[in-house]
Formats: structure tokens, sequence, C-alpha cells
């Protein structure tokens, strides 16, 4: 069945004053990829990120979901329409628990009516019971349904992380954008980690974009690869590809590396 | 006495009606109206102006003041949320539209300026400011545990991260500012018939302060916090009968304490507050289970 | 009627610049809006006014000691209010609760000690108005606009020549980096606030001498508020420009249409300049990092 890609960005540009935060970005992903996006730091990954989910506005290029253009829409309608992410510097609610984490993202698909609000009406009390369980199964995907009634900070960091992931479930994407899910993992957790996201993938069909630094979770989870640098595309291909690609190693790895190689 | 006693009960019932309202916007949106004695001037005016010169039905004329003020609010938000102004450039803007509120009623005719409007029919009394406080306590309890009111918590949280959980920004503060404006409205118009004399002047920036102090000292996330400050900020001074003016340097003070000592109010920064109230009388250890 | 005019707006302008820059000082190293500083400019008012009635000392010794009067009034204000909450890293709107509380404290407690009644300055001048060309400019107007300058450039010096006006400019882009970078941040604020209450003694002398000097003239850093967005936040040089731009127009509306829709222009104006264009003459590009 020859369904139209899930995500397509043709020559986005995004410039801040004079610099240059990304130029000419295009890349396309298929429905049930794991896409990885790497580059050392100031690439423009993040940047890339909120230009998918509108926080910011590109200065050029369109963006594609599904055929439908969502360049500089409003972020919580781009979110509406299927496209959740985690933050590289975790944003959960921190005073809120963990449950009414996850169910302000289900909140998110729930339609009942603000005049039925306040009067609590039946139905209202039969959604919120509903959101209460489907919250719950939710945190229990992630094994954090325990953690449901404390608060979101005073969790370890490692948990906190899961509940980014878990609450960006809750939304119920048809694409999932993970900023630095492992960041401040050590390789055990970061495993751990890989993972999780590969089970979630596999079990709710999610395409995925994964900013990641640890090399061990890219090359494990993904199909393929998009390499960034300075704001522009440096390289793109699968795992192997792009690990042998000159241009790649050079800018992570620097010119030295090349000429150590030639003694 | 006992008179004396239901006087400040009333007094002190009206205002926990716009706390309320107020304790939705600021303490869940966390964006100050410093202006909100406008929205309770409105609701004043338009029920006292209805039943006055129009011979309307009490209730009926309390539902127009809600509305007026509500809709009031309405307009005033729109623009002024649209455009995302930050907490304190927000809070300036209402400040402005108070003083323009203030100006238009010295100035129209039908509201006979700043010698203001007497002989209103008393139609306020105890029972009746008891069921609109019950009602209006109780909606916004019902909002605050609704999905609407999860969106504006999850606003004053981290607004970054509620459009990211889809959260419309605009419209949930919108929402807020709609229904602490109509609840403002509903205070004003049960006010002008409990004296049976309104004038602009009563409607001043200690109006506001007030209100705004109790949401804070109350905590803001809080539903019975406020209604609990409201009522000890009415009934403490009238008990002591202290003049205005130092209960505004308290307010003052207070404010300032308790930014620095418990910013969390009386209440705490929980969104479900009467739980805490369960949390008190639930026996030591979790009851029942062996 | 126009040159009159146009003195007296350039000098009501560069009082405003005044405040206008004292704002923008805290607002720039701190990034909240300290809604108390009207309260220091009354209190500098009060200073000056009380320090000729009472010590029957000259005006220059008013002045100076309204500046210093005020200037650790402010620094007092941000060392016991303020200090805690960033020690706290609380969130500005914590900030402004504790703003506004000090503003109230402040304003009543002046009401309530010294009382509401309106103190006019005696004359400092011996001729009120000067002939220039044939038109009356009143001697008080061409000092505020003299004054005004002086002051203001003093302080351009001091933040461009000297070591710790550098350190003050680098603190207003990233206060953080300020720190490890060897600046004592306490001892920086500390003085910035100090300064900007310097400014206010200057404002709030002049005020008084323009208008007149009662509890709640504070409120005018409303109009600061207007000029730093009409100069755009955060810029100082904005500051000043906006505050004298303000001043004029604000002078014009209320000689050529009505002194009572003055107050209402501005802050339409406010609003207008922050649906259209927030950034205003001079602003900075603020995006925030997500």
């Amino acid at each position: 069945m020859a369904s139209r890609p899930v995500l397509d960005l043709r020559g986005v540009t995004k410039l801040f004053g004079g610099i240059v935060a990304c130029k000419d970005i295009s890349f396309t992903l298929p429905a049930g990829q794991i896409m990885g996006l790497i580059g050392p730091n100031g690439a423009g990954k993040t940047t890339a990120f909120n230009l998918i989910t509108g926080v910011y506005r590109v200065t050029a290029g369109s963006i594609r979901m599904e055929g439908e253009a969502i360049t500089d829409q409003r972020p919580d309608r781009i979110v509406r329409r299927g496209i959740a992410r985690t933050f590289q510097n975790i944003r959960l609610f921190r005073n809120l628990s963990v449950l009414d984490n996850v169910i302000i993202a289900l909140d998110c698909h729930e339609t009942y009516r603000l005049g039925a609000s306040f009067l609590r009406l039946p139905g209202v009390r039969r959604r919120e019971r509903a959101l209460r369980e489907e919250a719950l199964s939710f945190l229990g995907s992630v094994g954090l349904q325990d953690k449901a009634a404390v608060r979101a900070d005073a969790m370890p960091y490692g948990l906190q992380r899961k509940l980014e992931i878990a609450r960006a479930l809750a939304l119920k994407p048809r694409l999932l954008l993970l900023d630095e899910p492992a960041a401040g993992m050590n390789p055990e957790e970061s495993l751990d980690l890989a993972r999780l996201v590969r089970r979630i993938h596999d079990q709710f069909k999610l395409t995925t974009l994964l900013i990641e630094h640890h090399m061990d979770v890219v090359m494990a989870l993904c199909e393929r690869i998009f390499v960034m640098n300075f704001g522009v595309q440096l390289a793109e291909g699968t795992a192997e590809e792009v690990q042998r690609d000159p241009d790649v190693l050079k800018a992570y790895l620097g010119e030295g590396f090349k000429r150590a190689q030639h003694i | 006495m006992l008179q004396y006693v239901f006087g400040v009960i009333s007094l002190g019932l009206i205002y926990v009606i716009a706390t309320t309202g107020l304790a939705v916007f600021t303490g869940f949106t966390g964006l100050f109206s410093l202006g909100h004695a406008a929205f309770f001037a409105i609701g004043a005016y338009t029920a006292a102006i209805l039943t006055y010169f129009y011979g309307w039905n009490f209730y009926l004329a309390l539902l127009a003041g809600a509305a007026a003020g509500g809709l009031v609010g309405f307009l005033i938000g729109y623009p002024t949320l649209k455009a995302k102004l930050r907490t304190d450039y927000f809070a300036i803007a209402t400040l402005g539209f108070g003083e323009a509120v203030r100006v238009l009623l010295e100035n129209l005719p039908i509201t006979q300026g700043a010698r203001g409007l007497p002989g209103i029919r008393g139609d306020t009394n105890l029972p009746v400011l008891l069921v609109a406080s019950a009602i209006v306590i109780w909606a916004a309890w019902n909002l605050i545990h609704s999905r609407h009111g999860r969106a504006a918590i999850a606003i004053r949280e981290d607004f970054v991260a509620a459009e990211m959980m889809g959260v419309d920004i605009f419209m949930g503060r919108l929402r807020s500012l709609t229904f602490s404006a109509a609840c403002a409205g509903l205070a004003g118009g049960l006010f002008a018939h409990y004296f049976c004399f309104i004038q602009p002047s009563m409607f001043t920036a200690y109006m506001s302060t007030q209100m705004t102090a109790a949401v804070v000292a109350g905590g803001m996330g809080s539903i019975s916090g406020p209604v609990i400050a409201t009522l000890i900020f009415i009934g403490i001074p009238e008990a002591l009968r202290v003049a205005n003016i130092w209960r505004l340097v308290a307010y003052g003070l207070l404010l300032v304490l308790i930014m620095a000592f418990r910013p969390q109010g009386l209440m705490g920064y929980r969104e479900l507050s009467l739980d805490l109230f369960k949390g008190w009388f639930r026996r030591p250890g979790k009851g029942g289970k062996p | 009627m126009f040159f009159q005019t146009l003195v007296t707006g350039l000098a009501i302008g560069g009082i405003y610049a005044l405040m206008a820059v004292g704002y923008s000082l805290v607002f720039s190293v701190l990034n909240f809006s300290n809604f108390a500083y009207g309260s220091i400019i009354m209190l500098g008012a009060y200073i000056a006014y009380f320090a000729m009635v009472k010590l029957g000392a000259p005006i220059w010794i008013a002045l100076i000691l309204s500046i210093v009067g005020a200037a650790t009034l402010c620094f007092l204000n941000e060392r016991l209010a303020y200090s805690p909450l960033r020690k706290r890293r609380a969130s500005s709107l914590f900030f402004m609760i504790s703003a506004m509380g000090t503003a109230i404290f402040l304003e009543n407690l002046v009401y309530a000690l010294i009382g509401a009644h309106f103190y006019s300055f005696p004359e400092v001048f011996t001729r009120t108005n000067l002939s220039f060309h044939g038109v009356a400019i009143g001697v008080l107007d061409v000092f505020a606009i003299v004054f005004s300058s002086v002051s203001i450039y003093a302080l351009h010096m001091f933040l461009q020549k000297s070591r710790t006006g550098i350190a003050i400019r680098a603190a207003s882009y990233d206060i953080q980096v300020c720190s490890l970078n060897g600046v004592n941040n306490s001892a920086l604020i500390g003085l910035v606030f100090a300064l900007a209450g310097a400014l206010a003694g200057v404002s709030g002398t002049f005020l008084g001498m323009k208008y007149i000097v009662y509890p709640t003239m504070g409120w005018i850093t409303n109009k600061a508020y207007i000029a730093a967005v009409i100069g755009g936040l955060g810029s100082l040089p904005g500051a000043v420009v906006g505050g004298i731009l303000l001043g004029v127009l604000e002078t014009f509306v209320s000689a050529y249409v009505s002194s009572v829709v003055r107050d209402v222009f501005s802050f339409s104006l406010l609003v207008l300049l922050l649906l259209v264009m927030p950034t205003g003459l001079f602003g900075r590009y603020l995006e925030e990092k997500v």
C-alpha cells in the first residue's frame, strides 16, 4: 500500500538575524521508519525539531506531514495532527504528579465541551475515569505505573526521561520526535532506553525521528541516518553508509583523524 | 449584633464570588489582572441600571451583570492575550483597562457619573449570597477538575510544554479570563443590590489589590485557599475595627512576606485542593488496608 | 502655544526618560518589571519635600538627600524582598507579586503615617517664566530638561567607560555568564538597584516640584513602562527616546485634545504597540530557546 511519507522537508531554512541555524534541509521519512538525526552540537538538529513542531517559523522551505503542509502552523495544532516530541532538557510539569502529566497529554484528543465541564455532567465523570485508567496504562507501558502519585520532579532523572516518553505516547502521535532521549545516561541505561524505543516503535507502529549523540543507540535503532553540521546536510543514508562517509568522519573526528589514519 | 455579623459574612461572600473567579484566572493561568475591579463595576452598573431604570427582575439582572462582565472580559482578553504579552505587561495593560473603565463610568450619562446611582433595590440577602457563592465555587471546582482546568494549569506551569501537549494557550487563557470576569460581574451585581448605592470611586485598585492578595495568600492553584483567605481578609479587620489604610499596609507586607517565605500560600500548589482536607481527616496509616 | 507645549512636553519627556531608564536598568539585568519603582519615586519626592520644608534645606541639598535616600531605599527593597527570591531562582511571577506588595505597602504606609494631603513644593525659582521670543517658558521645565540630560549623560558615561558600568552592560545580556567571569552578581545587582533609585530620586523630586506630592504619585511609573516599550524593552537608549517621545506626544494630546483622554491615550498606545511592534524602536530580538 503506497502511502505518503509521514514527514517531508524541502529546503527548510531558518535564520536568526544573521545566524544560519538551518539551511536548505530536505529529507523524507516514510511511514514506520526510525530515522536518526545526528551531528555535532549546534548543528541545527533541535532547531529542525522546533521548526517541524511550529515553535519557530521557517525563513524558507516547506514541511509536510502525510502530504499536507504544516509549515508555520501553531504548535498545538501540529500536535493535534499527530506529532509528539520530547525535549532535550526535560520539560515536564514539575509540580504536578506523574499521572497528571500523562492525563494532560491525553486531554489533547478529548472533546467534551466547556459547558459540560462546568456542570460536571455524568458523561464528563465517565470520561474522567476513563482518562485516568488510560493514563495508568501508558505509565505501565514504560514501567512507571507505581509512581503515578509522585511529583514529577521528585523522580530520578532516568525515570523523568521515561515519563517524557510516556507523555509523548499519550498524545497518540503518528510521528514521534525524540530529542536526545538518552542524554545523561550511562551505557547500560542507554541500551535500556534503546530497547524501550524499539518496543514502542513496534507496538504502536510509530514513525520516529531521533536526535542522539550516543552512537550505539543510533546505530542500533536507526534504519536511516541524516547527518547535519553547521545547519546544512552533511550526509544521508543507512548506518553503514554514514559511518564510512568521509565528510561525516571529518566533522565528528576532525582532520587529525584522517591524517592519523595514513600513518 | 447578629445583624452585624451577617453583614460581614454577606460582604465576605460577595468578595468570595469575585475572588473565586480571579483564583481560576490568576491562580491557574498565572496571569495578573490588576484591573479586575472594572469587571466588578461593570456588573454592578449593568444590574443596577436594569433594575432601577427598566424594572428588570433581580435574578435576570444579576445574570445580565455577569454576562456583561464576561463579555467585556472576552473583548479585552482577545487582543491582549492574542498578543502573548508577558505577565508584567499584561498586568499593566489590565491596569490601563481598569483606568479606562473608570473614566467611562464617570462620563456616561446613564451611570450618572461621579455622583453615582442611589436608591437601588436591596434584593441581596444572605440566602441569595450563600446559594450564589456555593454555585460559583462548585462551578469553579468542576472547571478545575476537567480537561479545561488542566489545560489552564499546564499553561501556568510551562506554557511551552503545554503547547507541545496540544493545549491551545490563547483559548485556555481567554476562557479563564472570561469566566473570572463573569464571576466579578455577578459579584458586582450582588454588591450593588446590597449597598443600594454605587459610584465609580468605589471600584478602585484597592479592590483589585485585595482580590489578588487573597488569591496569592490562599494559594495559586487552589479554590478553597482563596475562599478562606478572602473571608479572613474581610472578617478579621472588621472584627478588629481596623481602618482601610492599615489593611492595605498589611496586604502589601503580607504579599512580600508570603513570596519570601511561603510562596505557595495557605493551601499550597495543589490543584486538587479538597484532597488536602480529606488528607487531614484520613486516619494515620492508610485506613482499611491490612 | 506650540512652542510652549513642546517645551513642557520635553520637560515631562525628560522626567519620563529618567524613570524609564531606571526601570530599564533593572529590567535588562533581572528581566522583571519592578512594580515597586513608582513608590521609590514617590518617596524621593517626599524626602525632597520634607528636606526643604522641615529642614529648611535649599533645593540642591534636598535633591541630593532625595537621590541618596531613594537609592538606599531601592537597594534595601532589593536586598529584603527580591534577594530571597533570586536565591531560590523563583519565577518572575513571584518577583512581580513581591514588587506589587512592596508598592502597596509603601504607598499605604505613607498614607497612614503622613496622611493623604497633597503637598506643594515651595517656590524654588524667583521667576517662574522665561521669555523667549515672546513666548513664556517655565524655568522649572528648563531645569528639568537640563537636569535629566545631565543625569542620563552621566549614567551613559558610567556605563560606557567604567569597569563596573561595563559589568552592568554585560549583565544585561547574560547575567549567568557574568558570574562565571568573576563578577559578584549580588553586589552588581545591588548597585543596579541603587542607581535606579538615584534616578528615581531625581525624577521624584522634579515630579513633585512640577506637580504635587501625594502618596499614590508612584502610579506615574506606568508611563515609564510605556516609554520602555516604545523604545524597546531592554534597551537603555530606547528608554530615553521612548520617554521623550511619550512625554511630548502626551502633552500635545493633553493640550490639543483633552487632559482626561491623556492617560487613556497612553495606555492605548501601549496595547497597540505590544500588538503591532512589541520590540519597539530599539528592542532586542528575543526568542526563547526551547
